[in-house]
C-alpha cells in the first residue's frame, strides 16, 4: 500500500495505527485535517496525534470507521456495530 | 424483605478536566490568534491542524465561543486593513493584480481558518445568530477592501477603462477582468450590481449614446446596421467572457436602445440608404440584418413594416394609375407580378417569411389594385395572353406557376364578378377562335377559380366548355349524316352555345352568302331534328373563315377573315367596285362593324386584299372599295384579323360596367332575402353588413345600392317596414 494512501494515528500513549486514508476521511474533522489547503502539519506528514484520545478509544474509532466505510450506506439493523461490555465502558 | 431501592441505569455526563487556569482563554486565544497571523504570512506548514481545532473545539466548550468569534473578526480586520494598504500602494496597472492576489490570499486563508474554526461555525455560530466564518471573510473584505473609499472609485474606474480600451480595440487581460468580476459576485450578487453593473451599464449607455450619433452622421443606413450588429455581439462576447450572464440582457438592451431604438426612425427613412433604398435595390443582407436589429427593440418590426407598406402602396400606385403602363394590360400585369415576386422574395430571404410582414404585402396589394377599377379587365387578358401564346411549348410546371401566380392577383381583387365577365368574353374568344394553347391549362386555370370562389363562379366557364365537346360531336353527326349530299360546297363549323353561358350580344344577323346560306339551313334542319324544341339564332359576329383567293398574276392565298369580313369579300366575286353603302344594304353589318372589318381589309399594309378610294386611314360613307388584284404576300395562309384580345374602349367598357351592376342586383337582393330568412327581424345597418361580408369574395356591394334593393324587395313584398321602429325591416314569408 503506497504511503500517500495511508494515514497514522497517534493515540494519548504513543501507540500508532496505520489507516486507510480513505477510512479515516469518515471523520470529516480528520477529512479537513488532511485536505485544508495551506498545508498544515498533518497533512505534509500524513499523521496525526490526538493527545486526549487514549489508545482504546481510538481504536474502536478506527473499527467504527472501517465498518462505517462498508457498510453505512446500509440498514443498520442488518449489520449491528458490534457492542460488548468493552465498548460501553470506552463509552 | 425490605424493598430494595431499584437504581436505574444512568449514564452520567461525560466530564472534562475542568480548566482551573483563569488564564486559559487567553492563552488558548493567543496560540489560534498567531496561527491565524502564520496562516496570512503563508507560514501554516509548521501548525499543527489538531492542536488548533482542538483549541478552539475547547474554548467554544469553555463558553469562551464570544472571544473566540471577536478575537478572529479583530484580527481578520486587522489583516485586511493591511491587504489594503498594500493593494492601495500598488501603482497603475498592477493595481488589479495585486487585488487579484491578495484576493485569493485571502480566500485560501479563509478556507484554512474555516476548517481549524469548524467547531465553532457549527455549535456557536448558529445558536448566536452570528454570520458564518466564510461569509464573515467575505463581508470584511468587501467592508475594508472594496468599499474602502481609496479602492472603491479606483476599481471601478479602472474596469471601466479597462472595458472602454477594449471597446476601442485595445487587447486587455480578459483572464484578469474575469477573475475580479467573479470577486465581486462572489460578494454578493448586490455588491456586483451596485459597485460594477449599474455603473457600468451608465457608461456604456453614454459610449453608445456617443457612437451612434457619430456614426449616424457619417454612414449610410447599411454600414450603420453593420456597425451595430458588430458592437452588439462584441457585448454578448464580453459578458460570456468576463461578466455575469445575467448582464447579458441588460447590457444588449442598453445596446440596442441606444443604437437602434433612438435612431429607428432615422435609420429606416435615411436618404439613399434606407429601408426603401434597400427594397428597391434587393439588399437582402441589409434587410436581413435590419430585420434582426430591429427585432430586438419594441415597435422595431411595426417600424420596418409601416415603411415597407407604404412604400409598397406608394410604388403600386404609381403603377396602377401610371397611364403609359394602361396601354399595355399584359405588360402592366407582368409588371404587377414581378413587383410581387420580387418583394415574396425579399420576405422570404430577409425577413424570415414573416407573416405578419407577408399580411402586410398582402394588403398594399389588394389596396392598390382595386385603385384601378380596370384591373379585374387586364388581368383577365394577360391570361387570355399567356393561354393565347404565353404560354406555348413550356412545360406543363410553368404554365401551373404563371398561373397561380395571377391567381395571387386575382385573390386581391375586389370586384370578382367583373373579372368573371371579363373572364368568360376572352374565354369565349379563345374557345371560338380555336386559338387556345393548351386545353389543360384552361381547365387548370377554371379549377383554381372553381376552389376559389366555388362552383357559382365557374359553372358558366364549364358550360362554355361543354358546348364546345357537343358541338363537335354534333359536326361529326351532322357529317356523317349528309356525307353524300355534300358537295364542293364549303365546309360549315358550327358552335352551339347554349344562350346564358356565352357572353353572347345580342345581335341581328348578317345576310350570309347564298352558299353558306344553304349548308346553314341544312345544319338547321339535322339539329332541330335531333333536339326537339330549340331554338336557333346564328352568332355571325362571333364567326370565322377560311376562304380561298386567287390574285392578279394567279396566285393563291388562303384567307383567314373573320364571318364578317368573308361576306364582305364573297361579294367581290361577282364585282369589281363597290361602294360603302353598297356593301352595308348587301351584307346588313352593323356599321361600327362593318367599318372595323373595311379597315382591316383595306387599310392594313400587307394584307390590303381590297383597295380603297380615296386612300386614306378611316373608312367613311361614301368610299368605294375594288378589289386589289396586286395584292402579294411572302405566306400562302394569310391572317386578316380584326385585332384580338384588345383592351376595351370607353364606352364598351362603360357597358360592360353596366352589365355588372345589372348582374349584381340579383345577387344582392339574394342575400338580403337570405339572411331576412334565418334572422326575421334585422335593421338596416346590420342587414348591409351581412350582405357585404356575403358577398365580399365576389365583389363589394355599394351600401347605396343595397339600399335600393332592400328598398325594391319592401316594394314586391318580401319585406315590410316595423311600425314601431322604421329602422327595422321584417321578413314576410
Amino acid at each position: 500500500m503506497k504511503k500517500e494512501d495511508t494515514v497514522k494515528l497517534i493515540s494519548a500513549e504513543g501507540f500508532e495505527f496505520v489507516i486507510d486514508k480513505k477510512a479515516a476521511m469518515v471523520s470529516h474533522t480528520i477529512r479537513n485535517m488532511l485536505t485544508s489547503p495551506g498545508g498544515f502539519a498533518e497533512t505534509q506528514l500524513g499523521e496525526v496525534t490526538f493527545p486526549e484520545i487514549s489508545t482504546p478509544i481510538l481504536e474502536k474509532v478506527c473499527q467504527y470507521f472501517y465498518w462505517s466505510l462498508q457498510y453505512a450506506r446500509f440498514l443498520f439493523s442488518l449489520f449491528p456495530i458490534p457492542i460488548n461490555a468493552f465498548s460501553l465502558t470506552t463509552l | 424483605m425490605s424493598a430494595q431501592k431499584k437504581r436505574n441505569f444512568k449514564i452520567e455526563a461525560f466530564k472534562h478536566r475542568v480548566e482551573v487556569d483563569p488564564k486559559y482563554a487567553e492563552k488558548t486565544w493567543k496560540i489560534l490568534e498567531h496561527a491565524i497571523h502564520e496562516i496570512y504570512n503563508h507560514n501554516a506548514s509548521g501548525l499543527s491542524f489538531e492542536e488548533l481545532y482542538r483549541n478552539a473545539y475547547n474554548m467554544v466548550l469553555h463558553k469562551y465561543g464570544e472571544k473566540l468569534y471577536s478575537g478572529l473578526v479583530t484580527t481578520m480586520t486587522w489583516h485586511l486593513k493591511e491587504i489594503a494598504k498594500s493593494i492601495e500602494a500598488a501603482q497603475g496597472g498592477l493595481f488589479l493584480e495585486e487585488l487579484n492576489r491578495k484576493w485569493g490570499d485571502h480566500n485560501k486563508a479563509l478556507q484554512m481558518i474555516r476548517d481549524i474554526l469548524m467547531y465553532m461555525d457549527r455549535t456557536f455560530v448558529p445558536s448566536n445568530h452570528k454570520t458564518p466564518v466564510h461569509e464573515l471573510g467575505l463581508n470584511l473584505w468587501r467592508d475594508n477592501i472594496i468599499h474602502s473609499h481609496k479602492i472603491q472609485t479606483r476599481l471601478l474606474d479602472t474596469l471601466l477603462d479597462l472595458i472602454h480600451r477594449e471597446r476601442k480595440g485595445e487587447v486587455i487581460n480578459r483572464g484578469l477582468m474575469r477573475n475580479i468580476t467573479k470577486m465581486l459576485m462572489d460578494l454578493g450578487s448586490s455588491v456586483y450590481q451596485e459597485d460594477f453593473e449599474r455603473p457600468f451599464l451608465e457608461v456604456s449607455a453614454s459610449f453608445y449614446s456617443g457612437e451612434s450619433q457619430q456614426f449616424i452622421e457619417c454612414c449610410d443606413c447599411g454600414d450603420y446596421l453593420k456597425k451595430a450588429e458588430r458592437r452588439l455581439n462584441e457585448e454578448m462576447e464580453r459578458v460570456s467572457h468576463y461578466l455575469d450572464a445575467k448582464s447579458e440582457a441588460k447590457i444588449t438592451s442598453v445596446v440596442e436602445k441606444e443604437m437602434i431604438a433612438n435612431h429607428m426612425q432615422r435609420l429606416v427613412h435615411m436618404e439613399n440608404s434606407g429601408l426603401v433604398n434597400m427594397l428597391v435595390d434587393d439588399k437582402y443582407e441589409d434587410l436581413s440584418r435590419m430585420y434582426n436589429l430591429f427585432r430586438r427593440v419594441p415597435e422595431g418590426f411595426s417600424t420596418i413594416r409601416d415603411v415597407m407598406t407604404s412604400h409598397l402602396r406608394e410604388t403600386g400606385k404609381q403603377l396602377v394609375i401610371d397611364p403609359d403602363r394602361l396601354r399595355d394590360p399584359v405588360d402592366f400585369v407582368q409588371r404587377l407580378l414581378d413587383m410581387k415576386d420580387k418583394h415574396d422574395k425579399i420576405i422570404n430571404v430577409a425577413f424570415n417569411n414573416d407573416k405578419t410582414f407577408q399580411n402586410a404585402l398582402n394588403s398594399s396589394f389588394e389596396y392598390f389594385i382595386n385603385l384601378n377599377n380596370r384591373s379585374p379587365e387586364f388581368i383577365s387578358l394577360y391570361v387570355d395572353d399567356k393561354l393565347r401564346k404565353g404560354l406555348k411549348g413550356v412545360t406543363e410546371e410553368d404554365v401551373e406557376v404563371v398561373l397561380d401566380k395571377v391567381m395571387m392577383l386575382f385573390r386581391y381583387l375586389q370586384e370578382k364578378d367583373v373579372f368573371e365577365k371579363y373572364y368568360k368574353q376572352h374565354l369565349a374568344k379563345r374557345l371560338l377562335s380555336g386559338k387556345t394553347v393548351s386545353d389543360d391549362a384552361e381547365r387548370s386555370m377554371i379549377v383554381k377559380l372553381k376552389t376559389e370562389c366555388g362552383y357559382q363562379f365557374t359553372s358558366k366557364l364549364e358550360g362554355m366548355f361543354t358546348d364546345m365537346r357537343t358541338s363537335q360531336d354534333t359536326m361529326q353527326g351532322f357529317y356523317a349524316s349528309q356525307y353524300s349530299e355534300m358537295g364542293d360546297g364549303p365546309t360549315l363549323a358550327v358552335q352551339v352555345l347554349t344562350t346564358g353561358s356565352w357572353p353572347t350580344q345580342p345581335s341581328t344577323p348578317c345576310n350570309l352568302p347564298a352558299e353558306i346560306l344553304s349548308v346553314c339551313e341544312k345544319f338547321r334542319a339535322y339539329y332541330l331534328g335531333t333536339h326537339t324544341g330549340r331554338r336557333l339564332t346564328w352568332q355571325t359576329n362571333m364567326g370565322t373563315a377560311d376562304i380561298k383567293a386567287t390574285f392578279g398574276k394567279g396566285q393563291k392565298h388562303e384567307l383567314n377573315v373573320s364571318t364578317y369580313q368573308m361576306c364582305v369579300l364573297m361579294l367581290f366575286n361577282s364585282e369589281d367596285c363597290l361602294s360603302y353603302k353598297e356593301i352595308e344594304q348587301a351584307t346588313e353589318i352593323p356599321a361600327s362593324d362593318l367599318k372595323r372589318c373595311l379597315q382591316s381589309l383595306a387599310c392594313v399594309k400587307g394584307k390590303n386584299v381590297l383597295r380603297k378610294e380615296p386612300m386614306s386611314k378611316d373608312i367613311a360613307e361614301d368610299d368605294a372599295f375594288y378589289f386589289n388584284d396586286k395584292f402579294t404576300s411572302k405566306f400562302i395562309k394569310v391572317k386578316i384579323g380584326t385585332v384580338v384580345a384588345q383592351k376595351e374602349s370607353e364606352p364598351e367598357k362603360h357597358e360592360t360596367r353596366q352589365r355588372v351592376e345589372e348582374d349584381r342586383k340579383p345577387q344582392i337582393e339574394a342575400a338580403i332575402v337570405r339572411i331576412m330568412k334565418s334572422r326575421r327581424v334585422l335593421d338596416h345597418n346590420s342587414i348591409v353588413t351581412e350582405v357585404t361580408t356575403q358577398l365580399q369574395s365576389r365583389f363589394l356591394p355599394n351600401p347605396v345600392v343595397i339600399k335600393k334593393r332592400i328598398e325594391s324587395l319592401i316594394e314586391r313584398e318580401f319585406l315590410e317596414r316595423d311600425k314601431a321602429d322604421r329602422k327595422l325591416y321584417r321578413y314576410l314569408a
